[in-house]
C-alpha cells in the first residue's frame, strides 16, 4: 500500500483501577486500528474487550483474503466496501462479546466499547459503539468525529443538559449502547477526509475525562512523533488523576513518507512496552 | 439549568433549554425558539437569565405574550408558569426533571451508578430512556428536509457535473479520485474542502486544502449547511439546496 501512515498507542491501568480492561490492536498493513474499553466483573471485562477488538481484525483479515466474506448484518447506503466491512466487523465483534457473556453465564454484565478505523488513501472508515472516541486534529482544529452513545451526550443532544452539568453528571458512566448486551447492535459508521498533516486519536473515555479538548489538541500539535504523542496523552491523563483505564491510539498522515526503519523501530518499541 | 417546553394543544413540540444565552422567540427561523404560525410575531418575545433570575420580555408583538392569563411586557418567569403566545403555550420547566430518571421510574435499572463505574442499558431500558428524552417533536423537526434531495448546483467554475445530489456520508470537492464534485484544471486542489452527513441528516462543510466561504465569509470550524448557502472555493461557486 502507497500511503505511510506514522502510528503509535498506549494503553495503561490508570491510577485507580486495578486492572487494565482496555485492549487495542493496530494492523498498519491494512492500515487497520481499533480499540475498546470492556466492562464486566471478575475479568470479565478483558476477556470482552479483547474479544472485541480481535474479531474485528480477524475479520478485516479475512475479507483481504476473501473479498466475497459475506457482510454480519445490512449493507450501509452512502460509504465504501471498506466501511460496510468494518461495519460488519464490528457486528461480529458484538455476537462475540455476547455469546461470551452468555456462556460466562456470569451475574455480572459483560459488555464493551469499541472504536475502529481504517484508511484507504484519504478515506478513513469509522465504527464505533459506545463512549470511546475518535478526533481529528486539522491545523489547530479538533473535531470529534463520534457521537458518544451515552446518557449524558443523548440528553444534551436533546438540550435537556448543558456541557457543564453533563460533565459533573453521576450519570456519565450509562451507556445506551455497547457491545454484548443484546444479539444485535446499531453500529454508527460513517466516513471522513484525512489529509497529510491531520492527525487522527482514538481513545477510551479514560482520557477524555481527565483531559480537555484544548490540552489534547496542545499535544497533537507539538509532538511530530505519533508514539510520543500517545505516551504524552497518558502521561498527562494519570497526572489529572488517572481514574480510569486510559488508552490512546494516535494516528498521522505523514506530510513525509516514514521510513521502513523508522517503522520497524516504532514496532519495535510498542512490542517491548506491552510485553 | 431551566428550560422552555412548547406545546401546541397537548402535544410538546420542542424543548429549549435557558442558559447564558437569551432565547428568542418567534416566526423567523433564526429565533433560539421558532414558532412557524401566523400569529406569532418574527421577532415575538425573548427569554434571558438576570441576576439568577429568569425574565421574560414581549418585543411590542402584534398578537401579545401571556404569562398565567396576564398580558405582559417584562416579567420574572418561575418554574411552572405558562406562556401563551398565540395558540401555543411555553411551559417554564426545571430541567432536574430528567435525572430523576435514572433514580426512580426505571424500575428495573441498577441503584444510581458508582462515578466511573459504567453501567450498560439493554434494549428495553434504552428505548424507555429514549423516548423520555427524544419527547415528540423530533419527526416534526427533521422529517421535512428528509423528504428533499440534498443538492449541489454549480453556480460557477469548471466541473465535471453541473449538479449532484448528495447521497454519501462524505463528500469531497477536488480533482483527486475519490472526489465527487470534480474539478478540472492545472492547479485545481486535490481534495478543495469535505461536506459530511451526519446522523440527523444534516450536512456539514469543512475545510481541506482550502478553506471555502459559506456566504462570503470564510469558515472556522466545520459549518451546517443551510438550503441557498453558496460555497465559494477554489475559483468556483457552489449552492446547496434542498430539491423536491
Amino acid at each position: 500500500m502507497a500511503m505511510e501512515m506514522d502510528f503509535g498507542a498506549q494503553s495503561d491501568t490508570g491510577c485507580v483501577r486495578e486492572n487494565n480492561e482496555d485492549s487495542f490492536r493496530l494492523a498498519p498493513e491494512m492500515n487497520l486500528f481499533a480499540l475498546s474499553d470492556g466492562m464486566g466483573g471478575l475479568a470479565s471485562g478483558e476477556v470482552a474487550s479483547r474479544l472485541a477488538v480481535d474479531t474485528i481484525l480477524a475479520h478485516c483479515r479475512e475479507a483481504e483474503a476473501k473479498p466475497a466474506l459475506p457482510l454480519s448484518g445490512g449493507r450501509v447506503d452512502g460509504v465504501s466496501t471498506e466501511s460496510n466491512r468494518l461495519a460488519s466487523a464490528v457486528r461480529l465483534a458484538n455476537e462475540a462479546v455476547h455469546r461470551a457473556a452468555q456462556q460466562n453465564g456470569n451475574e455480572q454484565r459483560m459488555g464493551a466499547t469499541v472504536v475502529a478505523v481504517r484508511f484507504v488513501d484519504e478515506r478513513m472508515s469509522l465504527a464505533h459503539v459506545g463512549d470511546s472516541r475518535a478526533y481529528r486534529l486539522r491545523g489547530s482544529d479538533l473535531e470529534q468525529l463520534t457521537r458518544d452513545h451515552s446518557f449524558v451526550a443523548e440528553a444534551m443532544r436533546h438540550g435537556h443538559m448543558t456541557e457543564q452539568e453533563a460533565g459533573s453528571s453521576a450519570l456519565q458512566s450509562v451507556l445506551i449502547r455497547a457491545l454484548g448486551i443484546d444479539p444485535e447492535v446499531e453500529v454508527d459508521v460513517t466516513e471522513e477526509l484525512v489529509m497529510d498533516g491531520d492527525t487522527v486519536l482514538l481513545c477510551t473515555d479514560g482520557l477524555t475525562r481527565e483531559l480537555s479538548d484544548a490540552q489534547i489538541a496542545a499535544v497533537l500539535g507539538e509532538s511530530d512523533d505519533a508514539q510520543e504523542a500517545a505516551e504524552r496523552l497518558i502521561d498527562l491523563a494519570k497526572q489529572a488523576g488517572g481514574g480510569d483505564n486510559i488508552t490512546a491510539i494516535v494516528l498521522r498522515r505523514a506530510a513525509k513518507p516514514v521510513g521502513a526503519f523508522a517503522r520497524i523501530g516504532r514496532l519495535g518499541k510498542w512490542i517491548k512496552n506491552s510485553v | 439549568m431551566p428550560k422552555l417546553v412548547l406545546k401546541f394543544e397537548n402535544a410538546v413540540l420542542r424543548e429549549v433549554p435557558v442558559g447564558a444565552k437569551e432565547v428568542s422567540i418567534g416566526r423567523s427561523p433564526d429565533n433560539g425558539l421558532v414558532i412557524d404560525n401566523p400569529a406569532i410575531s418574527h421577532y415575538h418575545a425573548r427569554v434571558f437569565n438576570e441576576e439568577g433570575r429568569l425574565m421574560l420580555e414581549d418585543f411590542g408583538s402584534l398578537n401579545g405574550t401571556f404569562v398565567n392569563g396576564q398580558r405582559v411586557k417584562m416579567v420574572t418567569l418561575k418554574a411552572g408558569d405558562s406562556v401563551a403566545i398565540g395558540k401555543h403555550t411555553i411551559v417554564v420547566s426545571d430541567s432536574r426533571d430528567l435525572d430523576g430518571f435514572a433514580s426512580g421510574n426505571g424500575g428495573t435499572r441498577p441503584a444510581a451508578p458508582k462515578i466511573n463505574e459504567t453501567v450498560m442499558l439493554d434494549t428495553k431500558e434504552r428505548r424507555e430512556f429514549l423516548q423520555k428524552v427524544a419527547a415528540v417533536g423530533e419527526s416534526s423537526q427533521v422529517a421535512p428536509a428528509r423528504l428533499k434531495v440534498p443538492t449541489i448546483v454549480v453556480r460557477k467554475g469548471k466541473t465535471n457535473q453541473r449538479e449532484y445530489s448528495l447521497n454519501d456520508k462524505l463528500t469531497v470537492v477536488g480533482k483527486s479520485a475519490m472526489a465527487t464534485v470534480k474539478l478540472r484544471g492545472w492547479f485545481a486542489p486535490r481534495v478543495a474542502v469535505q461536506i459530511n452527513r451526519r446522523d440527523d441528516h444534516s450536512y456539514y462543510i469543512g475545510a481541506a486544502d482550502k478553506v471555502p466561504t459559506v456566504n462570503g465569509v470564510p469558515i472556522a470550524h466545520p459549518t451546517k449547511l443551510s438550503s441557498g448557502d453558496v460555497i465559494a472555493v477554489a475559483g468556483i461557486e457552489l449552492e446547496f439546496v434542498y430539491r423536491d
